[in-house]
């Protein structure tokens, strides 16, 4: 019995042992789920169309779309500068001033020149507070 | 005193400023405890251990407290975990009683930190202890406990069981350290990106996106509903609070807590199943059930000591087994990892200082909490007000800081985020359930390490089934959480 049972890893593949079991796992699961829920994934389409004929378009694509490019503007900003966290900073104001904007309801002169405020005076606060207080690299 | 050397003003400082943090974030409808941690997390880099974890825990705290605003004062849940406050804490509101529920809320709230705070201290030591016994076959047997009970108490257990499996698959990307015993080779890594993901996707990058970008997107999808005006904010005045209304209730709040503890202590079961099992439980007991849903005061009791009570539980697994309670806890992780420190069995024996300055931060933060929200709770009622077109853009700039910082300066770890915040977007549109994924994606690892390791030991599958008694009786679990999930599943079908 004990020699029925017996298993030798192999140091040379033991990296790929559990990743395969796992991946077994979740296909069955994966498999399961499909069968279970045929009805309503062939009805997914109509799910998703609800979704998203019910979102806020402009709010939600608006918010994707400023994030991504402050990610990607982060870095080439912050190497025209290199070490100073100016790529954080000098995005972080547009970026908390747009995305604000993007979610104000009225945009009206006082609260559009509070966000204004708030996107000058908070990144550069945490700008200063981890370039200067807390030496941590900013791009 | 060298026990108490932890104890800085600064210390307790953050605990306040923590605490205060947390209730604004729980009292913010669409934002969470979890949230708070995910924001403030690297804060914490220069902080030390100790400091850090003192502003993690009073933000847990202040988080999972502040719930109770909008519960009681709009009928809006500030956290999941508040949801049956509502049931009588709006009525409560409606009769011009709202301060008086909150009061009730707030002091439940602290009894229910309390106990729990009270079995963490003695539990979780015990527990370390035995703990340390555990060989590899023992610990990756915990680790399928932890997944299986996860999965029996998921909303639906196929897609909990799924979504805590796809947790630990990710986890496998990149490469099997040879620190951890490994061969040194990577895998899963999709063509391109062996640079970037060699040692795989970092665990806050991660949880930051789920817990950060993903909230901000499903207020943007909705709009960012309108913040409310101070004159629709009404607490009430035609009756007083008095203490005399917990006369014969000290049974359903140690009740309450005890449950919420318990609820903690389950791996990836969130506050929400704690205080719905206290409510459900407050009122089966109850001899006024049929005023609950009402405006009972006895089920804001169980509401709020039940989830408060999830605080203290949720540290036990952590802190002993290493082992999240709750997704909260799991960015309490990240907090350690920053700090280079390890959770599991050694910790609280190899960290006496941080074990106590923990304990201590908790009992800070529950008197802390309960001053700041029992004496100024007309001002306290006013958060629910703050904009929030104002704090989402600042919360999408932490985000960053906290994912770029994580490893010194990763750009990718932004991305990461990004990935994960999106992620955690269609994850909430397809059922897909975040708390087993993420309990998955951290033990994923550790996982791996203690199941090949045991097959490399002893060379027999049979060995997690014969290697000791502690084996056995977890087997016993396991196949009792098995068959609870199954009779559960009937159950809903049935239903």
């Amino acid at each position: 019995m004990g020699d029925l049972t017996r298993v030798t890893i192999d140091f040379e593949s033991s990296h790929l042992l559990f990743p395969t079991i796992i991946a077994c796992v979740l296909a069955v699961l994966g498999l399961s789920i499909v069968v279970r829920e045929r009805r309503s994934i062939l009805a997914s389409g109509n799910h998703w169309a609800r979704i998203f004929s019910n979102m806020d378009k402009v709010r939600f694509f608006g918010t994707i779309a400023l994030t991504l490019v402050y990610f990607s503007l982060m870095v080439p900003v912050g190497d025209m500068w290199p070490n100073t966290g100016m790529g954080f900073l000098l995005c972080s104001i547009p970026f908390v001033f747009l995305t604000g904007a993007l979610f104000l309801h009225d945009r009206g002169l006082r609260p559009v020149a509070t966000i204004a405020v708030v996107a000058l005076v908070v990144p550069t606060l945490v700008w200063w507070l981890f370039t200067d207080v807390f030496f941590l690299t900013l791009p | 005193m060298e026990l108490f050397a932890f104890v800085t003003p600064l210390f307790l400082s953050l605990i306040v400023a923590g605490t205060f943090v947390g209730i604004v974030f729980g009292a913010i409808p669409g934002m969470t405890a979890t949230m708070a941690v995910a924001v403030c997390l690297p804060l914490t880099y220069p902080l030390g251990l100790e400091n850090g974890l003192a502003l993690l825990l009073g933000l847990y705290v202040g988080g999972i407290s502040g719930g109770l605003v909008p519960a009681i004062l709009l009928n809006i849940p500030g956290t999941p975990s508040s949801i049956t406050t509502t049931f009588d804490g709006y009525p409560m509101t409606r009769r011009g009683e709202g301060e008086r529920a909150l009061k009730i809320g707030i002091v439940s709230s602290l009894v229910g930190g309390l106990i729990s705070l009270a079995i963490l201290f003695l539990f979780a030591p015990v527990l370390a202890d035995f703990a340390i016994r555990f060989s590899y076959v023992e610990k990756f047997l915990i680790i399928f406990f932890a997944m299986t009970v996860m999965a029996a108490l998921s909303k639906d257990t196929l897609v909990g069981i799924f979504s805590g499996v796809l947790g630990i698959f990710i986890s496998l990307i990149g490469v099997y350290d040879l620190s951890d015993g490994g061969n040194g080779k990577t895998r899963l890594i999709p063509p391109g990106l062996d640079y970037w993901l060699d040692s795989g996707f970092s665990l806050l990058p991660v949880l930051i996106g789920l817990f950060g970008l993903t909230a901000v997107l499903c207020e943007a999808e909705l709009g960012v509903p309108r913040g409310l005006s101070r004159s629709e904010v009404k607490v009430g005045h035609s009756s007083r609070f008095s203490f005399s209304v917990f006369k014969g209730q000290m049974l359903n709040l140690i009740r309450s807590s005890g449950i919420g503890t318990f609820v903690g202590i389950l791996p990836g079961v969130g506050g929400s199943a704690a205080s719905i099992l206290a409510y459900t439980n407050a009122k089966t007991f109850s001899k006024n059930r049929d005023n609950f849903g009402k405006g009972e005061p006895a089920g804001i009791m169980a509401s709020e000591a039940g989830n408060n009570g999830l605080t203290g539980g949720a540290l036990v697994p952590l802190l002993s087994l290493g082992i999240p309670g709750d997704s909260t806890t799991a960015l309490l992780i990240g907090a350690f990892t920053l700090q280079g420190i390890q959770v599991g069995p050694l910790f609280i024996g190899n960290n006496p200082d941080t074990w106590n300055a923990m304990i201590f931060a908790m009992m800070i933060a529950n008197a802390a909490m309960f001053i700041m929200m029992f004496f100024a709770i007309r001002y306290v009622a006013l958060i629910v007000t703050v904009p929030k077109h104002i704090l989402y853009p600042i919360i999408l700039m932490m985000c960053v800081i906290g994912a770029y910082t994580i490893n010194y300066g990763i750009m990718f770890d932004v991305w990461t985020l990004a990935i994960f915040g999106l992620f955690g977007w269609v994850a909430y549109h397809t059922r897909l359930e975040i708390a087993p994924f993420i309990i998955g994606f951290i033990l994923g690892p550790s996982a791996e390490v203690y199941f090949v390791k045991s097959l490399e030991s002893f060379g027999d599958p049979t060995i997690f089934f014969t290697k000791s008694w502690i084996a056995m009786v977890l087997w016993v679990l396991i196949s009792g959480s098995i068959l609870i999930s199954l009779y559960l599943a009937r159950q809903a079908r049935r239903d």
